[in-house]
């Protein structure tokens, strides 16, 4: 397993102009980018931020580079240093050669020769990367202009409904004159994709493209990147914190940390042979969509570092669980491990490290937890909460002083599920899938609501008096997505903590020890109650939020994307927190998630969502090892799972398009619009498909598992499906 | 769009006419016009003023609800305002001075925008720098200014001028010379009437914008898209001149519905000091000549003024930002 | 979290240090010691004080008054007498300013505080009830912007004779068609502020743990909205000042024989260029008025910021912005 383009300086640090020298030299001259000793520090009011320090690589023609790490570790920095795309406070040094040319030190307009020409980027937040006032169109055309002058309007034009086309656009023609903001978020990231492909860049840097983005969209967006790379044959640089992302496509992998690279080396030694803690930690930390083996998800603890001063040993150290003394005696430098070409990792112990350790047992991951609960019977175990048929449907109205009602959007459409005593149960879906809605039915208690929701034995039909709300609010809490939007940002956890307390009526002292109970019970510092929620990280706001649902001893915690804010890392502690509280405290969650992943970690059952509907529904490891239903096939196909060659290896079902408007859900089959299947049937069953709405029905006895389709085990239509040629070079 | 404008104007006729008709209550109910005539010389009779009053539609016996029937029909079957005290016809006398005070606030509204969002886009480009730090200043400053003394400021400056040079150059007050045959002479004898009073409307004026428009460009040149245009191959300053200011003045363009109606405030006290016969003026006149026929006259004019900056700031912003023109 | 369940002994120390409640909340003394940190608002609020107060004393110092003619000084220049010198009616200048000052803060302080007020209740009330009741009001406040308050003062203040206005001094009748017209702005600004707190997340987590809508409001809402408040009390005795300057200036605000520093500087203006100091002293006065508000409301708008640590450029452009917008509004 030997890779052409390699990573890392494999030097011990040497002064630094020495090193360029040599750096220099040995760059392989074929290199399309070749970074050398990268340094950015910003100078702030506090002092000098170094937050790249010494980034070296080199990026063969056609290859992909893979950066990962948390956030803040100086990969965006990394990527605009080399853009030349830095605030002017930043102070760059350090080496950047594209084809052999200097390009740090060119001014900014030397620099536009080569941006958006030769080197092209494509960035996080498609949302706000497009200008709103401008047509896609125009936008598209600008990035060819800018580089050919003399080409002509219509050639021009020509190439715009080209790339377009080539990114998925459908009708691309009449979609150059759309706005921005007439385009999803999924379908603006396709038109970034397509305005830095405009000019057949050789090197292509793609800033988390599809972090903002939903699981299904990203598998598309992902898709479009490849397609573009094959298209163009550029190089790509490839920065993502999710190690599934790139498992899949990167040919070798840089991790940061603290603005260092700490282990590079080709794809396949980095997942399957970590010789770095770190590296180590982010593999372990996330949970895999496609195993069933519960075990406990590796949590890195604490903060990186402040970049504010020079560290002065491994910059890992208080984090990791292996620091000895010598660790803290400088800063080990990135050195070659293992005899694998090109691998090498900036840690002491690297030589220990690799193959056969268990990460596990290096980072002390809890055993995971047994609930009491786990040992009863599902069916002996009391409801806590039961929907039955519950329905949200919101006229739709147009027209300005007369309205007219011109539609319904049915946002939850006769749902039915109950949770037990002591159970995690999920419901997935794309956003716009109605989970939300489906969350605030069950949280607001309307007496006058469609359907029933039926709380610890109390309905929301009774809930017309405060002291059965009371009663009924005391059974459930919230845990919401956004864990600073949930802080009243006036409060200190103090007085969020004892908010529920005092409304539920206890005395002073007693709130005070129920705090320090909870403050503990979450892994926070009791001496931190006085400090302000903007003093904490997002890991530790929502172990706050988790706190706070907790004080009051609900039955059912209700949680709305608890982790989807949070770093890998960081959602790893928080997941293994909740999995412990659940197990020590006999809750039952209610939870929501667009990660498959994580909802296959923690989950006992779960249910599938699409248009306000459940589509299928049951014991999570069933489901999402025997997916019966074309969506939930799709679903689990969409999730990019953290092992190279099975990424490489594996079919994947790319659904076409966005999740339609509920207004145009079709009378049968609300999935028939994407779904695999039915492109693949023959016109008598489509057209079952199109009458007949499928019923929810079991999908074998002694199973609780449900799922609603005609054709189960019907084909899946080629054209949705995608295998990638497994690359030769990785070939075992 | 046009049945969003349409229902936006009628609500702006319904405002109109409601403050309109407030305005007329009060007016009706605390300006007697009766009582100053009393106080000719000689002395009349109240037989004798209630007498002229009447004729001038001015009875003081009516009560102000029978008043206020009889001035809305007059209004809305013969677009007649009614008659000041001293017997002239409002819509005669509201014509001449619509057409000086717009002579007037014309001019300063497109300098005080034109100027106001060029020093802004200036002093962003040039952030933190001097002449950014002059210019913001100097915009606060004329933020603690009240109108109508910085006014006076600039007229006591012209006069200072015309004493320095020892000739008339500037006139500080009225709006022509009379008697000037046409020609040369009266468009340079205009010219020096104009250029005291446009000069201070404008400098007082542009502060506000000079200030918001810094501060949205600022907003924006570090926006996400602006990134993208330079990494697609511009300079800096071209992506900002090219996609940060354009997005920038979508508020500008928003608030205009405030700078016709603010400019239109300032006209009063600009036309007092700077002694030109304007709506401004004369509305101040007919309140301390009890006219109330006048002030409810201006009142309106005031209101209508407000709906127009309205209705043109939303079509500024509709013209600026395509995500509010598919409503 | 790996010592999730272990003692800390440090927490049962910490359980004793909190039976002091003064440990747990001190958000008060962290926004006035923020406060203190800004050497301009501090400056500013020393500036208004020392004004207020001299407002209230000053007159104690000079045997003069602002009634008393001195014949034997008309149109005088200062003097150790008369410090200011005297108008041309013969009256101490100094007296007057005295006068006029504590009238033109007492004007500025209650209009700003009670149409704050006036705007607090108002924008609550259409945020809470919202729909229909919110339609209307907000008719009626756009209405209430749309009538030319200059034309209202003047109609107002014009003595045509009303019993109302014989029996309320000028400065009275000012103070209430001022605080008719200054509340809309802040208003609004309050219903569109409160409208989008109800919708953040932690108004929500309060709605679901069950606590009830008046104590959200109260404990939520109100402080969130507070520091807009405080910040508008600022801004709003800034437009008062001015505005009641620019009335009297021109004549339609407080009249002779009330004073204030606008009907000072307004009756200096014609001999302007013969006795100078008569229009500069009270416009002094004002400028230091006005400017020491704006040095405030800097000073307030960082402390309250709960983002701010200290006081970051990019923190003021982004407070400046909110101040621009309003003045605009
Ligand atoms: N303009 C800037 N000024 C000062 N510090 C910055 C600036 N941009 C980024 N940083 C700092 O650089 C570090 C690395 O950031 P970044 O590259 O964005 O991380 P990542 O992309 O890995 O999440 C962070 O500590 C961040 O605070
Ligand atoms: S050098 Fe030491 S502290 Fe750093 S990663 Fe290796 S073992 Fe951990
Ligand atoms: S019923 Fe038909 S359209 Fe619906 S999911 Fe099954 S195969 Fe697809
Ligand atoms: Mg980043």
């Amino acid at each position: 397993m030997s890779s052409e383009t390699t990573t890392g300086a494999t030097q011990p640090a040497r002064p630094d102009v020495e090193r360029l020298h040599l750096a220099g030299l040995h760059a392989p001259t074929d290199a399309v980018l070749s970074v050398r000793d990268l340094n950015v520090r910003f100078n702030s009011e506090n002092g000098a931020v170094h937050a790249v320090r010494g980034v070296d690589f080199d990026l063969m023609p056609g290859k992909t580079l893979g950066i990962v790490g948390e956030s803040g570790s100086g990969k965006s920095v990394t990527s605009l240093a080399i853009m030349g795309l830095l605030p002017p406070t930043a102070e760059v040094s350090g080496s950047v050669r594209l084809n052999g040319r200097e390009l740090l030190g060119l001014s900014d307009k030397e620099m536009c020769k080569y941006r958006g020409n030769d080197l092209a980027m494509v960035f996080q937040d498609p949302l706000s990367s497009l200008t709103p006032v401008f047509t896609v169109g125009t936008q598209i055309v600008e990035a060819l202009t800018i580089h050919h002058p003399g080409m002509s309007r219509a050639a021009k034009e020509a190439r715009a409904v080209e790339l377009l086309a080539m990114v998925g656009i459908p009708s691309p023609k009449d979609r150059l004159k759309a706005f921005p903001h007439e385009f999803s978020g999924g379908m603006r990231q396709r038109v970034m994709i397509a305005i830095a492909i405009a000019n057949n860049p050789r090197v292509l840097i793609a800033d988390e493209p599809t972090t903002a983005l939903d699981v299904t969209i990203q598998a598309q967006v992902l898709e479009v990147l490849h397609t573009a790379q094959e298209e163009t044959g550029a190089a790509v640089v490839m920065i993502t914190h999710d190690l599934g992302v790139v498992a899949g496509m990167a040919d070798d992998i840089m991790v940061m940390y603290a603005g260092k690279p700490v282990e590079t080396g080709a794809v396949d030694d980095i997942y399957y042979n970590p010789r770095m803690p770190y590296t180590m930690g982010l593999l372990g930390a996330v949970p895999r969509v496609d195993v069933a083996e519960k075990s406990s998800l590796v949590p890195i603890e604490g903060m990186p570092p402040n970049l504010l001063h020079a560290p002065t040993g491994c910059s890992f150290a208080p984090r990791c669980p292996l620091a000895s003394d010598a660790c803290l005696d400088g800063e080990p430098a990135l050195a070659p491990v293992g005899g694998e070409a090109g691998h090498a990792a900036a840690c002491i112990k690297s030589g220990s490290l690799g193959g056969s350790v268990d990460v596990h047992e290096v980072f002390a991951a809890p055993p995971v937890p047994v609930s009491r609960f786990d040992a009863i019977p599902r069916e002996e175990r009391s409801t806590v909460l039961e929907l039955t048929d519950v329905r949200k449907h919101f006229p739709l109205t147009r027209g300005a002083l007369i309205k007219r009602r011109i539609g319904t959007v049915k946002a939850v459409d006769g749902l039915s599920f109950d949770i037990r005593e002591g159970e995690c149960f999920s419901i997935v879906g794309e956003s716009g899938s109605g989970k939300t809605t489906t969350l605030l039915e069950i949280m607001e208690f309307h007496p006058d609501q469609d359907g029933e929701v039926v709380i610890g034995g109390l309905s929301n039909k009774q809930a017309a008096d405060t002291k059965t709300k009371a009663r009924m609010r005391r059974e459930l809490q919230m845990v919401f997505q956004d864990p600073t939007g949930a802080l009243d940002p006036r409060f200190t956890v103090y007085e969020v903590l004892a908010e529920p307390l005092q409304n539920a009526g206890m005395d002073r002292g007693a709130i005070r020890k129920r705090i320090m109970e909870l403050m503990q019970l979450v892994g926070l510092q009791p001496d931190h109650v006085n400090r302000f929620p903007n003093q904490f990280s997002g890991g530790q706001r929502q172990r706050i939020g988790i706190a706070r649902a907790l004080a009051v001893n609900p039955k059912l915690v209700v949680l709305d994307e608890p982790v989807s804010a949070l770093d890998v890392s960081v959602q790893a502690g928080v997941i293994n927190l909740l999995d412990h509280l659940r197990a020590e405290l006999g809750l039952s969650y209610l939870l929501v998630a667009h990660d498959l992943s994580v909802v296959r970690h923690i989950s006992n059952r779960v249910a599938v969502m699409y248009l306000g509907k459940i589509v299928e529904i049951g014991a999570v490891d069933r489901v999402f090892d025997n997916p019966r239903h074309p969506y939930t096939r799709a679903l689990l196909s969409a999730i990019p799972v953290p092992d190279p060659q099975l990424e490489r290896t594996r079919e994947r079902i790319i659904l076409q398009g966005d999740l339609p408007s509920p207004l145009q859900a079709p009378k049968g089959c609300n999935f028939a619009t994407r779904c695999p299947v039915f492109a693949a049937l023959p016109p008598a069953g489509q057209e079952k498909c199109l009458t007949l709405e499928p019923p929810l029905e079991p999908a074998s006895a002694g199973t609780d598992q449900q799922f609603a389709c005609f054709f189960p085990d019907g084909e899946l239509d080629e054209d949705m499906l995608v295998a990638h040629e497994p690359a030769d070079q990785h070939a075992p | 769009m046009l049945k969003y404008l349409a229902k936006r104007g009628i609500t702006y006729v319904v405002m109109i006419f409601l403050t309109t008709s407030a305005g007329y209550f009060l007016a009706v109910s605390s300006l007697k016009p009766a009582l100053l005539e009393q106080e000719r010389i000689p002395r009349p009779t109240p037989e004798q003023v209630a007498n002229s009053m009447r004729l001038k539609g001015l009875d003081p016996d009516l009560n102000p609800w029978e008043r206020y029937v009889d001035w809305l029909t007059g209004i809305l079957t013969r677009w007649d305002w009614g008659r000041s005290p001293n017997g002239a016809y409002i819509n005669a006398e509201f014509g001449d001075r619509v057409w000086i005070s717009t002579r007037l606030f014309l001019a300063s509204i497109i300098l005080t925008l034109v100027i106001g969002v060029a020093l802004g886009v200036y002093s962003a480009a040039r952030q933190y720098k001097f002449q950014d730090r002059v210019i913001t200043s100097y915009s606060y400053l004329a933020y603690i200014v009240p109108a109508p003394i910085a006014y006076f400021l600039v007229q006591l400056g012209a006069i200072n001028i015309n004493e320095t040079v020892g000739e008339r150059i500037f006139f500080v007050t009225g709006i022509s010379t009379p008697g000037l045959a046409p020609g040369w002479a009266q468009f340079v004898d205009m010219l020096a009437h104009y250029v005291v009073p446009t000069v201070a409307i404008t400098l007082v004026g542009w502060g506000a914008y000079q200030i918001a428009q810094r501060q949205y460009l600022l907003d924006n040149v570090n926006a996400d898209f602006v990134r993208t245009a330079r990494a697609k191959g511009l300079t800096r300053n071209q992506a900002i001149a090219r996609h940060a200011l354009r997005v920038s003045f979508i508020p500008v363009a928003q608030s205009i519905a405030f700078t016709i109606p603010a400019i239109f405030a300032g006209g009063f006290f600009a036309e007092k000091i700077f002694a030109w016969p304007g709506v401004g003026s004369w509305s101040i006149d007919a309140i301390s000549l009890q006219d109330v026929n006048a002030a409810t006259a201006t009142l309106a004019y005031g209101s209508v003024i407000f709906a127009l900056g309205a209705i043109l700031a939303d079509f500024a912003t509709t013209l600026v930002d395509p995500r509010v023109r598919v409503q | 979290m790996t010592n999730l369940n272990a003692v800390d002994p440090a927490t049962v120390a910490q359980d004793a240090h909190l039976e002091h409640a003064d440990v747990v909340i001190g958000k008060t003394t962290i926004i006035f010691r923020r406060f203190l940190r800004n050497k301009t608002a501090v400056a500013g609020l020393a500036i208004f004080l020392a004004l207020t107060v001299f407002s209230f004393i000053g007159g104690f110092f000079t045997q003069w008054d602002k009634e008393t003619i001195d014949p034997f000084n008309i149109g005088m220049p200062p003097s150790a007498d008369h410090y200011l010198g005297t108008s041309q009616a013969g009256i101490d200048l100094y007296a007057m300013t005295v006068e006029g000052t504590r009238i033109s803060i007492l004007i500025g302080l209650v209009v700003g505080l009670v149409s704050v007020l006036i705007a607090a209740v108002y924008g609550c009330t259409m945020a809470y009830f919202g729909g229909k009741v919110d339609k209307v009001m907000l008719f009626i406040l756009e209405a209430l912007i749309m009538m030319p308050a200059l034309l209202v003062v003047a109609v107002a203040t014009s003595g045509g004779g009303e019993g109302l206005k014989r029996n309320l001094p000028s400065w009275l009748l000012l103070i209430i068609v001022l605080l008719v017209f200054s509340w809309m702005g802040t208003a609004r600004l309050i219903r569109s502020m409160s409208m989008s707190l109800m919708q953040r997340d932690f108004v929500k987590a309060a709605q679901y743990m069950g606590v009830p809508p008046r104590r959200i409001v109260w404990r939520h809402l109100v402080p969130n909205i507070g520091s807009l408040l405080i910040l508008d009390i600022t801004r709003g005795v800034t437009a008062a000042i001015l505005a009641e300057v620019a009335f009297s200036f021109i004549g339609i605000g407080i009249k002779v024989p009330d004073v204030s520093l606008g009907v000072l500087i307004g009756g200096a203006t014609s001999q302007v260029q013969t006795f100078p100091w008569m229009f500069w002293v009270p416009l002094t006065v004002m400028f230091l008025l006005t400017g020491s508000l704006a040095m405030m409301n800097d000073g307030l708008r960082d402390a309250f910021d709960p983002s701010s640590s200290s006081t970051g450029k990019a923190k003021k452009a982004k407070a400046r912005k909110t101040t621009v917008e309003k003045k605009m509004a």
